[in-house]
């Protein structure tokens, strides 16, 4: 049997900020999530290859902004053109609907079946198929703790005990300032560095109960 | 450099520029030698290109197995109008994290071993499906997807062949079942993602009603490596009937959890001990699910001599799925980690079959039950008999993925469940 000792050896562990585990590599948290590679995406989508593909949670809602003017026009219109059906584009314009408005009311179900000339009740029935649409409101940051078994066994659920304690909010509300809603997700594909964390967009991870604090002071800080 | 951690003893094909950001770009996956393959693919006879691919006998890397090359070979000899590639990129099994990772470090290679694809199956369109979740590496994917275009790599008449190739990269929205490739399928037309009944099969009937081919991420990344070195140089790797390298998602209770990339046939003993680093001080190994948590877990015996390729985990007694290791300690409660899947899978169960649909949720209410401390020997045979009536009658196999677990821990840890039974105690809660 193989080296028995290196299980008590010291263990190789960095981590960049919050964007996970580093181990062997020497790598900044902008190079490790991508950042220095990716810039910031202009709102129009860029090319449409990538258009239906952009973020979907941002801190700041605009819930009455109309669907869609300006750049964002310019994307669901790019959206359009890499489908052979219409229907194909209900995800991807709900995705953008909920990138601006900050969740999917039925008012905005209504609008999004007019755009894509589909009937109310059928985007009403996709819409609640998927669990990223927030039917309701929620806060500025919408924290989703994983508590699935690779990070349930490393103290998941003891995270998501912080969090909740830490933001002083009961599961699925929002906190009195309006700045957090914290849920329980299934697994995010971050097992190998548990527990992980979605906040709005991003992933945090390696997340310890006592990293808790520091996470939400960054949040008011610098906004994501 | 597999991420985050590396070992001496991986050999590194797919992971390979893992760790280093400039391989995002495409200069920097040039300079290690990419889109040679598909400059060589494009000019090859279509078929050559799947019997390249059949010789090395590459397996779906998504969790089935099946023989990509065979699959390939099943769409249509002649064209009659469009024809898709989909990439399932949503991973979402628990214990599964190597998509993420290639589509964040290598993005270029999935770009690449889909328009090789797309090639071989004459494919007008590729559409890469990601889990919603996936903001980041889905970013990065953009991006390059993006610089493949300006540089005329996708798009009309790529690398001056005649080719036309499109690509779209699409964001789902949260829901495991879309990684089913017909709920996929469904979910890219903007439908709720609700398996279909097959046949027809997608070679046939498959997204927008045309002959569709789809893929696991890390079987597409594969494809480029074996276009440019041959079938045969692929199977230098793993064993006869399991060739190549894969990327193993190591999680749980080792002290270096991570992914990393080994031929098949590898022993698990010395995934856990050697790669891993094993246990911390003082803990032992109780309990491995080798693939994911849709597979039945081992218990420490059966992983003595378990081998980590597609047949070797069946002798053990449970299936490598997407070689997803999941790694319990002597510390684990094991009714609570069942308890726990059971309620994922509830939770993901699209409501189609009934068996699925109720029973997920009887499990998961016995389970709990079980787990407070108010079951009875008898919940023990209910659920044996629930799981019996969901495998094998429903239109996927969620179901069964559900049932798994539980009969195969009630199997093998009856004393877990017997101690919480009679005496209202939690086995290893600590
Ligand atoms: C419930 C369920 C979930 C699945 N989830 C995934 C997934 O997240 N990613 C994936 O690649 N395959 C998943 N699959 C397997 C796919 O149906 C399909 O077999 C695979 O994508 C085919 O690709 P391959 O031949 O390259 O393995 C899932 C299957 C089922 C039944
Ligand atoms: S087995 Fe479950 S998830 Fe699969 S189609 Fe039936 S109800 Fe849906
Ligand atoms: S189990 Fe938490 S990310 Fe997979």
């Amino acid at each position: 049997m193989s080296d028995h000792t290196k299980a008590s050896g010291p263990i190789p562990f960095r981590n960049p900020g919050w964007a996970g585990n580093t181990g062997s590599f020497d790598l900044t948290e902008a190079q490790v999530r991508g950042d220095d590679f990716v810039g910031v995406r202009p709102p129009d989508g860029g090319h449409p290859s990538g258009a239906p593909s952009y973020p979907y949670m941002k801190a700041d809602k605009a819930p009455d902004a109309p669907l869609f003017e300006g750049p964002y026009r310019e994307r669901f219109e790019k959206i359009l053109t890499r489908y052979p059906e219409t229907r194909a584009a209900l995800l991807p314009t709900l995705n953008l609907a909920q990138e601006l408005r900050g969740h999917i009311s039925p008012d905005t179900m209504r609008e999004v079946a007019v755009l894509l000339d589909l009937p109310e009740a059928y985007v009403r029935g996709v819409t609640s198929f998927y669990t990223m649409y927030n039917k309701k409101p929620v806060g500025r940051f919408l924290i989703q703790v994983c508590t699935n078994i690779s990070c349930n066994l490393c103290g998941g659920d003891e995270v998501l005990a912080a969090f909740l304690k830490h933001t002083g909010t009961e599961l699925g509300a929002t906190s009195s300032d309006g700045d957090f809603t914290v849920m329980e997700v299934e697994c995010l594909a971050a097992c190998g560095t548990p527990t992980a964390v979605q906040i709005n967009s991003r992933y945090y991870e390696n997340v310890t109960p006592d990293g808790v604090p520091a996470i939400l002071e960054r949040l008011r800080a610098r906004g994501e | 450099m597999a991420f985050p951690y590396e070992h001496e003893r991986e050999v590194r094909i797919l992971s390979r520029g893992w760790g280093d950001p400039r391989t995002r770009t495409l200069e920097g996956w040039k300079a290690l030698g990419g889109y040679q393959a598909l400059e060589k693919a494009l000019r090859m006879p279509r078929g050559e290109v799947i019997d390249e691919v059949k010789a090395s006998g590459l397996r779906g890397r998504g969790g089935a197995g099946f023989p990509t090359g065979v699959k390939w070979s099943f769409m249509p000899k002649e064209k009659t109008g469009p024809q898709y590639l989909c990439c399932n990129a949503d991973e979402s099994e628990p214990g599964t994290f190597k998509d993420r990772e290639l589509l964040r470090w290598t993005p270029h290679q999935l770009i690449e071993g889909c328009l090789i694809a797309a090639h071989a199956i004459q494919a007008d369109h590729v559409f890469i499906y990601c889990r919603g979740e996936f903001f980041e590496a889905v970013q990065v994917l953009a991006r390059a997807v993006e610089e493949a275009y300006e540089a005329g790599l996708i798009g009309k008449d790529i690398l001056g062949t005649g080719i036309d190739i499109e690509l779209t990269v699409h964001s789902g929205a949260g829901a495991y079942i879309c990684g089913e490739e017909t709920a996929l399928m469904n979910s890219l037309e903007g439908r709720r993602g609700l398996p279909r009944i097959k046949p027809p099969f997608p070679a046939a009937v498959g997204a927008f009603g045309r002959p569709t081919t789809i893929n696991n991420v890390e079987t597409l990344c594969a494809v480029p490596h074996i276009v440019q070195h041959g079938g045969a140089w692929y199977r230098e790797q793993g064993t006869e009937k399991s060739s190549g390298t894969k990327l193993f998602c190591v999680s749980g209770h080792v002290v270096r959890p991570g992914n990393y990339e080994l031929p098949l046939g590898f022993p698990l003993k010395d995934l856990i001990y050697d790669v891993c680093g094993g246990f911390r001080p003082g803990r032992s190994l109780k309990a491995v699910i080798p693939g994911g948590s849709s597979v039945p877990i081992l218990n420490a015996a059966e992983c003595e001599d378990c081998t980590l390729d597609y047949e070797g985990v069946v002798e053990a007694g449970s299936m490598l799925g997407c070689a997803s290791v999941i790694i319990m300690d002597d510390t684990t409660d094991i009714v609570k980690q069942v308890r726990r899947m059971v309620d994922f899978y509830a939770h993901e169960s699209c409501g189609q079959c009934t068996p699925c649909r109720e029973g997920t949720q009887w499990m998961a209410r016995i389970l709990r039950r079980i787990e407070e401390g108010r079951g009875t020997e008898e919940d023990m045979d209910t659920l044996l008999d629930l799981g019996d009536q969901m495998t094998g009658t429903t239109i996927c196999v969620l179901s069964d993925s559900a049932a798994a677990p539980v009969a195969s821990s009630i199997a093998k840890f009856r004393d877990d469940y017997l101690a919480l039974i009679r005496r209202g105690e939690r086995v290893g809660a600590a």
